[in-house]
């Protein structure tokens, strides 16, 4: 469980996050949605450490942090850049555990490709892959997919689904995509700005995600639910 | 596809040395103006002797240039640790580029001495400057999402500067070796400058002013040439090096 209480911040003048009191329980796939400057990257960037809070964080100790443009070190091959993290976190047994994580995301024979020959999706994937092979509680993700086309997006976000019903961790993510964060999520936070806070937190029903939920009016009206409770505090 | 990219600069250089010779021959004071031919030939005849000061030019210019390269990226390192050592240290970094070398020069003579070691000290205050200035810019501009990724692994300082922070900034560092190479060289000729007076044997710089005093336009210029030549090479081995590095990897050697 990932247990959030009390969790502001400010920046110099401004508030960018009100009090948040958050509980997430394991396993559980949350999404935060909300305007720029809500502080839904504020809110990630404090339950991963990176932001110090006056209130406190409650997390399991593995965890991993999944940026917006992949974060991959440039001069490192696809090969070497699945291994970084676990260089970092001085995990053994790397070859043989990279070998399978690149196999999961189809990444298999680009060992010796540089991330400038990958095209956006093979580069989320293996940022994906670099962290999934540290085999975490949970993951922290920055808007992941905002970099890619539309049906490279879908496609990774069904791939992400599997790879969250197979592995069992906690999944946060932060989307400015709606539509994503209902396909994905048990729950949807939505914020609002100035100063940042959670407004609403709603639950999505479906079992099992598969393309064919998109089609469903229950689908459709949950995302326009969502989107007027966003518009409401603009 | 090679032969075409080398035919322009070879035709500019054909007509360059076109006009030379016939604007030589226009003037008829081969004292003043030798033509090509005439320069060629005394490269050839003063082979041996210019070879002496190519290899002395050459142990002074390479010895200052690593030494630069070593202390410039040492000393960037140093000022990327803190905000504080930066402010502290880079203005008299910018002081490096903006003394008169030429005026220091004679200084650094009287305290080292006629000797090489002078010659190699004035190569380093001319390098220097560049080498540290590039380094820490790409010291400084690591992608601020790697550095959070590397703190969210709470990745100590060190690990985080080898792992991240140097490769990073290997573009830039090469960008200033490439502009410290000529730079090398010039400032052990104008170390040779200083020192040199009435010697024939010598670096290439010593053996122009004795070259100049008795008049030898053409054997000036041939030692000219191979100045310009062996600064030209410090820079062809380093972008030939800094090629290796990146070309698979980074924008500017694709």
């Amino acid at each position: 469980m990932i247990s959030i209480s009390k969790a502001s911040k400010s920046f110099e003048q401004t508030q960018a996050l009100e009090e948040v009191n958050l509980d997430i329980a394991t396993g559980e796939f949350i999404s935060i949605v909300g305007p720029s400057g809500c502080g839904k990257s504020t809110l990630l960037r404090i339950i991963a450490g990176l932001i110090n809070t006056n209130g406190s964080v409650i997390k399991p100790n593995k965890g991993a942090f999944v940026f917006q443009d992949s974060a991959l070190l440039p001069w490192r091959t696809v090969q070497r850049n699945v291994e970084l993290l676990m260089e970092l976190e001085g995990v053994d047994n790397k070859k043989a555990k990279a070998a399978i994580a690149l196999e999961q995301v189809g990444l298999t024979g680009f060992e010796n490709s540089y991330p400038h020959q990958l095209s956006g999706g093979m580069k989320m994937r293996l940022s994906l892959a670099r962290s999934l092979v540290l085999d975490p509680e949970y993951i922290l993700l920055d808007e992941p997919l905002s970099a890619v086309d539309e049906l490279t997006r879908e496609v990774l976000q069904e791939e992400l689904y599997d790879m969250w019903s197979r592995d069992n961790f906690t999944a946060i993510l932060v989307t400015h995509n709606i539509a994503e964060a209902v396909y994905l999520s048990n729950r949807v936070i939505v914020m609002s700005p100035r100063p940042g806070r959670i407004t609403d937190i709603v639950d999505i029903p479906f079992k099992k995600r598969t393309s064919a939920i998109r089609n469903k009016p229950q689908f459709s009206r949950l995302v326009n639910d969502i989107s007027e409770k966003l518009r409401s505090w603009k | 596809m090679e032969i075409k990219r080398i035919i322009p600069p070879v035709l500019i250089l054909l007509l360059f040395l076109g006009s030379w010779h016939l604007g030589a021959l226009w003037y008829d004071m081969s004292f003043l103006l030798p033509t090509p031919l005439t320069v060629a030939k005394t490269f050839i005849s003063d082979f041996p002797i210019i070879m002496i000061g190519l290899a002395q030019t050459f142990t002074a210019a390479f010895t200052g240039y690593v030494i630069a390269a070593i202390l410039g990226i040492l000393i960037a390192t140093v000022m990327s640790l803190s905000t504080v050592l930066e402010r502290s240290l880079y203005p008299y970094a910018i002081l490096l580029q903006t003394v008169p070398v030429v005026a220091v020069a004679p200084l650094i003579v009287l305290w080292f001495g006629l000797e090489m070691r002078s010659i190699i000290i004035i190569s380093v205050i001319i390098a220097l400057f560049p080498i540290i200035n590039n380094t820490l810019l790409g010291l400084k501009s690591t992608s601020k999402t790697l550095v959070e990724l590397f703190d969210y692994h709470d990745t100590n300082k060190l690990k985080t500067f080898v792992k991240l922070r140097f490769p990073a900034a290997i573009p830039n560092i090469i960008a200033g070796l490439k502009i410290s190479a000529g730079l090398s060289v010039i400032g052990a000729i104008v170390g040779e400058f200083i020192i040199g007076s009435g010697s024939e044997e010598g670096g290439l710089g010593v053996q122009i002013i004795y070259a100049q005093s008795s008049l030898e336009t053409s054997l000036v210029m041939a030692l000219i040439l191979t100045a310009t030549a062996l600064g030209f090479a410090f820079f062809i081995t380093v972008s030939t090096i800094g090629y290796y590095l990146l070309h698979k990897w980074h924008e500017s050697e694709q």
